[in-house]
């Protein structure tokens, strides 16, 4: 067990700058990440975490090593998951003409068993890429971000009544004349449709709204 | 304390929902997901091909190209917007490009668009899911049903609605705002009428069409949502 109290930093970084665990200092990741402009923070005590963002997310960084080697970096994605951050957990996988044949079982692992999000890279200068993109990515608008719209109802009822058969956009304007809601439509006597769609619409009608569907009746 | 097998869980069968657009590209896949994995695949018509694995995940399959530009990208972001709409979750199976017989297979280019649209996607919450072939793409969406059937959220109900006027009801929920093919599915199933949908409460109508509490509230208030008069009458004139 661990005795000592992880003094673990959860600082986000200022933008521009990534904290990085002091083990990374000589990399040729780190080399590349200051070439792309990005600025370093070296930190010892960032825990399990390799990297973190400015955009409050953390990396951990699998190489082909790791993979190679066998199950000790298992239990380090574990206690990456159960270090509960506030930061959002990405998993950087090398996937090499070395690890391939293992990356499916990684995958398994870090997905489906510990829920976080994986990318593959193909070594340290394409994570230094991407971790750059992220960097500088920062502030900018995120195209797959949906945005709360505030939908008008009125059209799609329309186009609900429309899908009771034998009704058209006409007849189904004039039942929104009188009936202004799909529940007051439902609801209507056959008596009172039949002053706007006659007899048989009137039966068409209430018999489609309360004729049974489920099977085996 | 034992604890369920989960052999027994893998072993019985999960459904999963495939847009008849997912065929022509799809057919390895297809049959890889009967064959291999005996899941029940039912082919219908989705509002854009994905794949849909329990009562609340959608899944789309897209070639690594597909995110390394700009014009995908922007129909890309379309796609995953109105998926989000529909489902709790989103995943995205990341598939290899297939190299053309005799071509040697080449890396791809990483390009800062590529990168930057994966940045983007984690962040919004999409699950990223990254394969090599039809065939193992097969095997993680089968993953995924199986996961999601373990969680309680497969679909339970049969895939496929018989007679005129069920098939009629099923297209009815489906104009129902943010209501997917499996919630309309479930309603079709666990309903009497469309008029015991219309009269239910929203804990029924949640229970019922197997979906969250917010989107039951949503049909809810749609059913019961007054139509401006002016609306109509802007509509007679139109």
């Amino acid at each position: 067990m661990e005795t000592k109290p992880f003094a673990v930093v959860s600082a986000v970084p200022p933008y521009g700058h990534v904290i990085c665990s002091e083990k990374w200092r000589n990399s040729s990741l780190v080399q590349s990440l200051k070439g792309g402009g990005v600025k370093i923070l070296f930190e010892n005590e960032l825990g399990v975490a390799d990297f973190n963002l400015p955009n409050k997310s953390s990396i951990l960084y699998v190489s082909e090593c790791d993979i190679i080697a066998g199950n000790s970096y298992k239990r380090k994605l574990v206690r990456y998951r159960n270090a509960s951050s506030s930061f959002q957990e990405l998993v950087l996988v090398e996937k090499t003409r070395l690890s391939e044949q293992y990356f499916q079982a990684v995958q398994t692992f870090v997905v489906f068993d510990l829920g976080l999000s994986l990318l593959p890279v193909s070594g340290q200068s394409e994570a230094s890429q991407f971790i750059s993109q992220i960097v500088h990515g920062e502030g900018r608008d995120n195209p797959f971000r949906r945005r709360s719209s505030c939908r008008l109802f009125d059209p799609l009822v329309l186009t609900l009544i429309q899908q009771v058969p034998g009704v058209g956009k006409v007849k189904a304007l004039a039942l929104l004349q009188n009936f202004s809601s799909i529940h007051q439509l439902c609801n209507a006597t056959p008596t009172k449709l039949e002053a706007i769609v006659g007899q048989v619409g009137a039966q068409q009608i209430h018999s489609f709204f309360h004729k049974h569907t489920t099977a085996g009746t | 304390q034992t604890l369920p097998a989960t052999s027994s869980a893998s072993s019985t069968s999960v459904c999963i929902l495939v847009d008849s657009r997912c065929i022509s590209s799809g057919v390895e896949l297809m049959t890889c997901l009967r064959q291999k994995h005996a899941a029940t695949v039912h082919v219908c018509s989705l509002d854009n091909s994905y794949f849909i694995v329990s009562n609340r995940m959608a899944v789309e399959r897209h070639s690594q190209s597909d995110l390394a530009t700009p014009q995908n990208r922007k129909r890309l972001a379309d796609r995953v917007k109105s998926l989000q709409g529909l489902f709790e979750r989103v995943c995205l199976i990341v598939e290899k490009d297939r190299s053309k017989t005799g071509e040697a297979s080449r890396p791809l280019q990483r390009t800062r668009y590529y990168d930057s649209t994966l940045a983007a996607l984690v962040r919004t919450g999409i699950r990223l899911l990254w394969s090599d072939s039809a065939e193992e793409s097969a095997g993680l969406l089968a993953d995924l049903a199986h996961l999601e059937q373990r969680k309680g959220q497969g679909i339970a109900v049969p895939l496929e609605v018989k007679g005129q006027h069920r098939e009629q009801a099923l297209q009815l929920y489906l104009s129902l705002p943010s209501v997917s093919y499996a919630h309309a599915l479930n309603m079709s199933h666990n309903f009497r009428s469309i008029a015991h949908v219309i009269n239910s409460s929203i804990e029924a109508i949640q229970k019922g069409g197997c979906m969250s509490r917010t989107r039951a509230e949503e049909i809810y208030r749609f059913l019961r949502y007054s139509c401006d008069s002016f609306f109509v009458k802007a509509a007679k004139t139109s």
